[in-house]
């Protein structure tokens, strides 16, 4: 039967708290830095960081390093300071919450990767200490691997930090034997101090993640892929060529279980076991109240057992436990690294794509004139298959 | 019904936002890493400037000793605005130490320049013989080194940061003063991010 409050119940139902906003809440231009910077500031605030993240990168391959620096910057604050309590972290590993509400601040190698962009911003703009910071910071990020073996494993992060320190004077043997001790896909470049010219190279489409189990539970990477295989570059009369040194799918999949898939597996066996429980309570609570008459006492406990197998499906349906699937989704698949010594003077250069026969790709051929204005600062030059 | 129609912001964090908290800069705020931060300025700048007062070539000198920064070495895993550091001792010490010791501007040497030619070009007024040098040689350089160890695992992130600062005598090369401060800070993320 129909009461009079029901008009009013309904009302309060979709009135509810605008505080929570759709996805979406702001105009897509189409254009990833403006649709990027709307995200930051009018999109979910646990997706702050992977907005930045793409943004930033995006920009840098534009040649806006200005425009990336600042939400890099922002990123990592929030990368360092995660340490201790949580609210958010918390809700993501309660029942009833999903992964995917805490505060995004991605995988290792997506931290990694946000050290590793601020390294270059850095040594753009002749801070070649802070560069190194953020190359060892970047290590730091990928030395809880389950397997040690892959701890602290990225060839370039050790070979720039070693380019670095002896840049600046020191020692850095240490450095340079780890890269080549870690070097897997082709050993890096002879490290010269004296060069002042550096190409930071990538090419390909990173990793991606999606969920599987069956509740989505348990986080998988597809790997990613790249028709490049390795860069050419033409300065003058000298030729240089750029070979993958760390391939970031690798980085992704041999990081070992996480702490937070024990969580997701508990939580889908729950899930498991409250559904299980459920349809038990029901079937055994529907047979009991229909065999006996009404008001017996086994009718009784069959209704007791149907309510007990309702509350039991409830747990179960709102029981989340499915992978946190966000991503850094315009990440490469390949980093790499050049460097020459040039005299001042502007200088044309001419970057070639290569694919796994070695011939360039033509689409991707590009010739651009470089300044080497002072030799005290090193030039730094950020090239990708993406660059616009 | 009413659990039904709760507000949807409990699902938001702080809805109503946070208000602004005004903190000292030697305080250890809310938002913490395990890196340098203001408290650690503080606390090794003050410690360093103290230390550098009581340093005999300072504290007994007839004349006040010309000091000149040189850039402290960042050789920890935190990039940061390293400057900071120098910036506050001197700071520190020409505000406390009433002329016992004198910094020179070299960081505005360009300027400088600008500036005094135009005086000797006679494009400027000058109140002395603007072709008699009178920028000032160093007696000391001030300068440091901040060195970290860090251990990440599964129980968490240690970093260890030394800081070290000489004075050196630009004459001789002798280093007439040598302070260090120690910080070492541990921190574990929650288990959503491990």
């Amino acid at each position: 039967m129909k009461t009079p409050a029901s008009p009013f119940l309904i009302g309060v139902l979709l009135v509810g708290c605008a505080t929570t906003q759709p996805v979406s809440s702001w105009q897509r231009t189409g254009d990833p830095i403006v649709d990027g910077k709307a995200a930051i500031e009018h999109g979910p605030k646990r997706d702050r960081v992977l907005w930045e993240y793409r943004t930033a990168v995006v920009a840098m391959r534009r040649g806006q390093f200005a425009e990336a620096k600042p939400l890099l910057d922002d990123a990592l604050v929030t990368l360092g300071g995660i340490y201790g309590p949580d609210k958010d972290a918390r809700r993501a590993r309660s029942y009833f919450s999903a992964e995917a509400k805490k505060t995004f601040i991605g995988e290792p190698y997506e931290r990694v990767m946000a050290y590793y962009y601020r390294a270059i911003l850095y040594w753009i703009d002749g801070e070649v200490d802070n560069a190194r910071a953020c190359f060892r910071s970047a290590q730091i990020m990928d030395s809880d691997a389950e397997n040690k073996t892959y701890s602290s494993d990225y060839v370039l992060l050790d070979y720039l930090d070693g380019l670095a320190t002896a840049k600046m004077g020191g020692d850095a043997s240490d450095a340079l034997k780890r890269a080549a001790a870690e070097a897997r896909l082709s050993r890096p470049p002879e490290c010269d101090p004296k060069a002042n010219v550096f190409f930071f190279v990538e090419f390909g489409n990173g990793p991606r993640k999606y969920a599987t189990g069956e509740y989505a539970e348990q986080l998988r990477f597809l790997p990613g892929n790249s028709i490049v295989r390795s860069v050419r570059i033409r300065v003058d009369n000298q030729t240089l060529r750029a070979d993958p040194y760390d391939d970031l799918t690798f980085q992704a999949t041999t990081r070992g279980g996480r702490v937070m898939d024990h969580i997701l597996a508990n939580k889908a066996v729950f899930k498991s076991a409250t559904d299980t429980a459920g349809n038990a309570a029901i079937i055994s609570g529907a047979i009991l109240a229909g065999q006996q008459g009404r008001h017996s006492v086994a009718d009784e406990v069959g209704v007791g057992l149907l309510a007990a197998g309702v509350v039991s499906k409830i747990f179960s349906a709102v029981t989340t436990p499915a992978a946190d699937t966000r991503a850094w989704d315009n990440l490469p698949q390949y980093l790499s690294f050049a460097s020459i010594r040039l005299p001042p003077g502007t200088h044309s250069v001419t970057v070639e794509f290569l694919d796994a026969g070695g011939n360039p790709l033509a689409n991707l051929t590009s010739t651009v004139a470089i300044n080497v204005s002072e030799p005290a600062r090193d030039t730094v030059i950020f090239v990708s298959d993406k660059n616009q | 019904m009413a659990i039904l129609t709760g507000c949807a912001s409990s699902g938001v964090k702080n809805p109503s936002g946070i208000g602004v908290t005004e903190m000292r800069a030697d305080e250890k705020g809310f938002v913490a890493g395990t890196g340098v931060e203001s408290q650690d300025l503080v606390a090794v700048t003050d410690k360093m400037s103290r230390s550098i007062l009581d340093t005999p070539q300072i504290k007994s000198a007839h004349n006040p000793p010309v000091v000149v920064l040189d850039p402290v070495v960042n050789e920890t895993r935190f990039p940061i605005n390293k400057d900071m550091f120098l910036t506050r001792i001197r700071v520190l010490l020409n505000s406390k130490s009433f002329g016992k010791v004198q910094f020179l501007a070299r960081d505005r040497m360009a300027a400088l320049e600008k500036e005094r030619d135009l005086k000797r070009s006679g494009q400027v007024t000058s109140s002395s013989d603007p072709n008699v040098v009178e920028f000032k040689g160093a007696d000391f350089f001030l300068t440091g080194k901040l060195q970290s160890l860090t251990t990440r695992n599964s129980r968490g992130t240690s970093d260890y940061v030394l800081y070290s600062f000489q004075l050196v005598d630009a004459r001789t090369s002798a280093i007439v003063w040598e302070d260090f401060a120690e910080i070492k800070k541990q921190g574990l993320e929650d288990a959503a991010y491990r």
